[in-house]
């Protein structure tokens, strides 16, 4: 079944395809220009309890605050 | 004839500096982008004969007027009229890459040239891409480069020059949505036209813009058109929002990547990768929430014995060399009047000056290393929580740190952050942060004024200053610069060894800065300073102006249990904090007089002033270097004003309880 979860529920080595990103405009554009936007394929990396969560997405690595990915919703691969 | 314009655009990290760098060689110049604070830097290269000037536009990811470096290159591209612009491609990651490529081409600019760069990497990691084709579906010559090796360099040039000789004409791609986008646009383009905003700008890119409700593009449809259209336009769009359910950005960005996606795959093919790279494998070690900041505190160790150990002793020997020179000058300037000037003003005032040049130096090297290595954004990660909570950045910790050595090149470092506001809060605070100039001013008096406890004495002085530093930084960023709450999200590079030819030249180039542009305002700052001691009668029997002044604010010290000859010795302290110590000695006939005429209570007062009063002169030139001179004046009143309060409280307090 696929879920639609927050980024943020994500182990690491799941993947998800991202189908919305809530917030106000410049919090989306800002996700938007590094390759976060609807449609792509992100892997989780790492996650620890502190600090932000570690992706793949694109071929390049990303630092995402727990905050941000807790708005980012994905569909579980 | 005037040299054609060629402008470097590109993501951040993706080389810019080292193809600056390798096409302009030393002939750059490194100023700020008019009204702001972010950095511009212009080179010349000369090929076939023929000169061209090369702007270095900041490193962003896209074109929104979300940030000030991405406003700033945008309006570049928009209104510099530059004659060819290189776009500058990662081929590790050109998906994220072409996003700004699609924002360029958008723009209606034609002239453009990517600079296909990491190739040598790209290889390695097993991804080919098909650069003749890449050329032809893109529209625009595509050079494959390794600036790092000065791979393509050549061919760059070449391309530029035939490009801006009308020799090679580019027909960029324009990014295509899907059909109800297209109407949207074809809707909004049809308000829009015939208007004088139209004639400056173009059309589509406008009506793009609009529907992503970009703040500077929806204030100049409100300039020309008026509210009315304005509002008409937006209700549209509004409609068109509640028909897809989702914010026409994230439609536009989406379908943006869709189209890059499906060009992309004309022309480039990734190999099976194999297992996890060192990257990720060092990253478990080096981001992790305890080995992490194990790692980090090591670091942090290494960089500041490296910056101050080495740094520190030059600078003396420097002060020294200078001094020595004065000295021995001295005799053979007959007017006392010169000799005064040019000895203790000006040969000191520059001695001053150039002394600072190897801390900076040795600095910038340690600062460019950690950016090259790829090491700078693990210490973001790492720090970011804990310094949001102070209203910084997680890079802003290395300035703090830096400021337990100097405050001039800590002052400097907040370069590293990336954001305008940051920045300015991070060198707001960094003054009160002690320096080593202060723990010899600490130590003297704890030494001579306690008994025991020494050592909690200086450590409850140093508390007091970091916790200054840190409410200050919340307090500035709440209400001086209002940082907003931005969000955290940045890209981890590859690790890299760095490219040494490049770290050396921007150390060089920021210690050379620092020289010219504070040069001055420390020099000037050491004449007025030797002027106010000498006239109208040398310092001694109270009738010099530096005297006068002291006893002028004699009133305001009392407030704090301290007299005028504080004053004139904080005064001193302006060119250096260790001043203040020696001044006193001077104004009682020796340092340890002190003991005699102060009391235990007065002492600590003094050595709390002294730590959080004013920044010295050249963090003053530092700060007026890296932002204006509103700020620098704004933190040394704000300096004063803290340090009294803080003075006030503690001289009453403790003499409340008897001490
Ligand atoms: N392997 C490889 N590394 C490169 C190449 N060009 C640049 N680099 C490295 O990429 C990193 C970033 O290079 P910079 O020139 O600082 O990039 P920039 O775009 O100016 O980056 P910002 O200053 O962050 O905007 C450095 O570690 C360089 O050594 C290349 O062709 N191949």
């Amino acid at each position: 079944m696929n879920m639609v979860v927050p980024l943020s529920s994500l182990k690491p080595g799941e993947r998800g395809v991202v189908v919305d990103i809530r917030g106000g405009p410049n919090f989306r554009s800002k996700l938007v220009a590094v390759g976060l936007t609807p449609g792509v394929t992100v892997q989780v990396v790492e996650s620890y309890g502190y600090g932000p969560i570690i992706l793949y997405v694109g071929g390049t690595r990303l630092a995402v605050g727990k905050g941000m990915a807790s708005r980012v919703f994905v569909r579980k691969l | 004839m005037a040299m054609r314009v060629v402008a470097l655009a590109g993501n951040p990290n993706v080389g810019k500096t080292t193809i600056f760098n390798a096409l302009t060689g030393m002939r750059q110049h490194v100023g700020n982008w008019p009204g702001v604070t972010v950095e511009k830097k212009e080179g010349v290269f000369e090929y076939n004969g023929e000169r061209f000037l090369v702007v270095d536009l900041p490193g962003t990811y896209s074109l929104t007027a979300h940030s000030i470096d991405e406003l700033v290159a945008r309006n570049f591209l928009l209104n510099g009229k530059p004659d060819v612009v290189v776009n500058i491609v990662d081929a590790t990651s050109i998906l994220r890459n072409l996003f700004l490529t699609m924002e360029i081409f958008e723009m209606g600019i034609k002239n453009v040239v990517i600079a296909l760069n990491k190739m040598d990497l790209a290889e390695k990691k097993g991804i080919k891409i098909d650069v003749k084709k890449m050329g032809e579906i893109m529209g625009v010559p595509v050079v494959p480069m390794s600036a790092k090796e000065g791979i393509g360099l050549r061919e760059l040039k070449d391309i530029i020059h035939r490009v801006s000789h009308g020799e090679i004409s580019p027909a960029p791609i324009a990014p295509r949505y899907d059909p109800e986008v297209e109407r949207e646009i074809s809707h909004i383009s049809n308000i829009l036209s015939e208007t004088e905003l139209s004639k400056r700008y173009p059309l589509r890119w406008l009506a793009i813009k609009l529907l992503q409700r970009d703040d500077e593009v929806m204030k100049l449809v409100l300039r020309y058109l008026g509210e009315e259209k304005l509002r008409e336009i937006m209700t549209h769009i509004g409609e068109a929002e509640e028909r897809y359910g989702r914010a026409m950005d994230l439609i536009l960005a989406s379908q943006k990547y869709e189209f890059i996606d499906n060009l992309m795959h004309k022309f480039i093919r990734y190999m099976k990768s194999e297992g996890p790279s060192l990257t990720d494998q060092l990253d478990r070690l080096l981001i992790h929430p305890l080995y992490g900041f194990m790692t980090l505190a090591l670091v942090f160790y290494v960089i500041f014995k490296f910056v101050f150990a080495l740094g520190l002793p030059l600078q003396k020997i420097l002060g020294d060399a200078f001094s020595s020179f004065g000295t021995w000058l001295a005799p053979h300037i007959s007017s006392e009047v010169l000799k005064g000037l040019i000895v203790d003003g000006i040969i000191s005032g520059v001695g001053t000056v150039l002394s600072f040049f190897p801390l900076v130096f040795l600095l910038f090297l340690s600062l460019s290393i950690l950016e090259d290595v790829g090491y700078m954004a693990r210490v973001a990660v790492l720090m970011e929580k804990l310094m949001r909570k102070f209203g910084l950045p997680g890079k802003a910790i290395i300035p703090l740190i830096l400021g337990l050595g100097c405050n001039v090149p800590a002052v400097m470092a907040t370069r590293s952050l990336d954001d305008e506001k940051d920045r300015l809060v991070a060198m707001f605070i960094n003054p009160f942060i002690p320096c080593s100039a202060r723990l010899s001013v600490i130590s003297f008096i704890t030494a001579a004024f306690f008994t025991s406890n020494h050592a909690l004495v200086a450590v409850s002085i140093y508390l007091i200053a970091i916790v200054v530093a840190l409410l200050s930084a919340k307090f500035v960023s709440s209400f001086l610069v209002k940082v907003e709450e931005s969000p955290f999200v940045i890209e981890l590079p590859e690790y890299l060894i760095p490219s040494w030819k490049t770290v050396l030249l921007h150390s060089w180039e920021r210690s050379k800065e620092f020289v010219k542009k504070a040069g001055t305002v420390i020099l000037v700052g050491s004449l007025v300073i030797w002027y106010l001691s000498n006239y109208p009668v040398p310092m001694g029997e109270g009738k010099s102006y530096a005297e006068r002044i002291g006893m002028f604010f004699e009133p305001y010290m009392r407030l704090m249990g301290l007299d005028w000859k504080a004053a004139v010795s904080l005064l001193f302290g302006i060119i250096a904090k260790e001043n203040v110590i020696s001044t006193y000695g001077i104004l009682y006939g020796s340092e340890g007089a002190l003991v005699g005429v102060m009391s235990t209570l007065q002492a600590y007062v003094l050595a709390i002033v002294t730590t959080l009063y004013i920044p010295c002169i050249a963090t003053i030139a530092a700060i007026r270097m890296e932002s204006n001179w509103k700020w620098a004046a704004l933190v040394t009143f704000y300096m004063i004003t803290i340090a009294s309060m803080i003075g006030i409280i503690i001289w009453h307090v403790g003499t409340a309880l008897g001490y």
